[in-house]
């Protein structure tokens, strides 16, 4: 894309902060501790408030400028587990409550969201199923002015360090897209509880957790959008999710492939500069043609998107090229740094970890080619002929 | 032909084209809940949203969603008509 000076600006704000933010990100990823320094830094820049209204405390910024600056976090922090909080954070509460949030639900978490002092999450996954989403268990029944939820959510990003989590309930049939609704719910809720910290592979400094709902008790007012609209609720979050968190893996990329040019033009060995013979140089070009792809399937996709055109496809084509490259580009630098890329201490194998991540939430590469195939009409079933 | 009906009929067209391919014209009322009965399952709810938005002209983020407005071919039409109302 060709930025404005303003978009530049914005991007050059967060860069500028970046060394401060991503300050001790191997030894945070070896103990898993989320940077509670880093996101109050990142909270003064105003960035969590960057694509919501100016009226609810945000920037009022569109979403091509909302990726771009969110690329350049990725490009200038290392700390790849906060910057996945981060994303985390503004798309699963910030963005549903201001496409579908009442104007009392905007007022009153919004502001708090765009400060950074509002700490969002969502809940979709059940121990169950994870991308069947039009089967899940956790139900939501209307009790007077509330609804009563019950359920277990797995794998909660950012779940234990938030103050509310946007949990989607079954409200109607299984398998029904008008059965599901997105709930705004409070993590101090009585019969809401949190698993302890779950340990994983990679992007350690993102907490994550289950979600236990036992009989928490959620005022109607708290519905996103209208009951049953949860699927639609999704999708549009869904959408967005993936535009703003592999963004910042391209900018992560970015940064590992600066590097590696840094390395590769400095590094001697037999007599010349380990860039200079062309099995690695290529391995380098390849990791410039996957960042160069990756960036323009995200924002010819984002600009698609907001000019209100169908992305289904491209949707699951971009999520699935750039989670693959981040893994082979991450792969790929190890090699070019040999030895001492496969150490902690360079941080390389750190990015490995956390680039798998991507191949697997918000849908996995194996089903968004089953999307794929879906829309390209590979799977239409045939539906009863006596309507 | 009126508005409505003309709305209703490519509607129909729309959903017998890609939803009940062969299904012939007759034997889908208008009232038939194509989401209770399966027709459009969550994919589909997503293509049918799209195509009215670029078949119809409606601004979709500027108007309340909700999949009871795409149950039916009347409840499509409706929708239609209430959201490009001026």
């Amino acid at each position: 894309m060709r930025a404005t000076e303003q978009q530049r600006e914005l991007r050059a704000g967060i860069q500028a902060i970046g060394p401060a933010i991503e300050a001790g990100h191997i030894a945070r990823d070896h103990s898993g501790t989320f940077s509670e320094t880093g996101w109050k830094l990142l909270a003064e820049t105003g960035l969590f408030g960057l694509p919501f209204d100016e009226e609810s405390g945000g920037l009022g910024q569109d979403l091509v400028t909302t990726l771009y600056v969110l690329e350049g976090l990725g490009e200038s922090c290392r700390d790849g587990g906060l910057n996945f909080s981060v994303s985390t954070h503004m798309v699963s509460a910030g963005v549903p409550l201001q496409r579908f949030g009442s104007a009392g639900l905007k007022a009153r978490y919004l502001p708090g969201i765009c400060a950074g002092t509002t700490i969002g999450a969502h809940a979709i996954t059940e121990p169950e199923g994870g991308s069947d989403i039009m089967r899940m268990r956790t139900t939501a029944v209307a009790d007077g002015d509330d609804f009563i939820l019950n359920g277990t959510k797995a794998f909660v990003s950012n779940g234990p360090i938030a103050d509310v989590i946007v949990v989607y309930a079954r409200t109607g049939k299984p398998e029904n897209p008008a059965g599901l609704t997105a709930f705004l719910v409070e993590t101090d809720s009585p019969g809401l509880t949190r698993g302890n910290p779950i340990e994983k592979m990679g992007l350690r400094t993102s907490p994550l957790c289950e979600l236990f709902l036992d009989d928490v008790r959620v005022p109607r007012r708290n519905v996103i959008g209208s009951v049953g609209a949860g699927f639609l609720v999704l999708d549009h979050v869904m959408k967005r999710e993936i535009l703003c968190s592999f963004v910042i893996n391209v900018g992560e990329m970015r940064n590992r492939l600066e590097r590696c040019v840094e390395y590769a033009r400095t590094r001697t060995q037999f007599g010349a500069h380990i860039g200079s013979y062309q099995s690695l140089a290529n391995k380098i070009v390849e990791m410039k043609i996957d960042v160069e792809t990756s960036a323009k399937w995200i924002f010819d996709t984002a600009e698609k998107l907001a000019e209100g055109e169908d992305v289904s496809i491209d949707i699951a084509i971009t999520k699935l090229i750039t989670s693959e490259a981040n893994v082979r580009t991450a792969l790929s630098a190890i090699q070019v740094f040999g030895g001492y890329g496969y150490t902690a201490e360079y941080g390389l194998e750190k990015e490995l970890r956390n680039a798998v991540a991507g191949t697997i939430y918000s849908g996995t590469t194996e089903i968004q080619k089953q999307r794929i195939s879906t829309l390209i009409g590979l799977h239409r079933a045939v539906k009863p002929t006596k309507a | 032909m009126s508005t409505t009906e003309t709305v209703a009929s490519t509607i129909k067209a729309h959903i017998l084209a890609e939803f009940l391919p062969g299904t012939p014209s007759e034997e889908l009322d208008n009232s038939y809940d194509l989401i209770d009965n399966g027709v459009v399952d969550s994919l589909g709810l997503l293509r049918l949203i799209s195509w009215v938005e670029q078949r119809f002209h409606v601004p979709l983020d500027e108007v309340e969603l909700s999949p009871d407005d795409f149950r039916s071919i009347d409840a499509i039409g409706h929708f239609v008509e209430a959201s490009t109302r001026s």
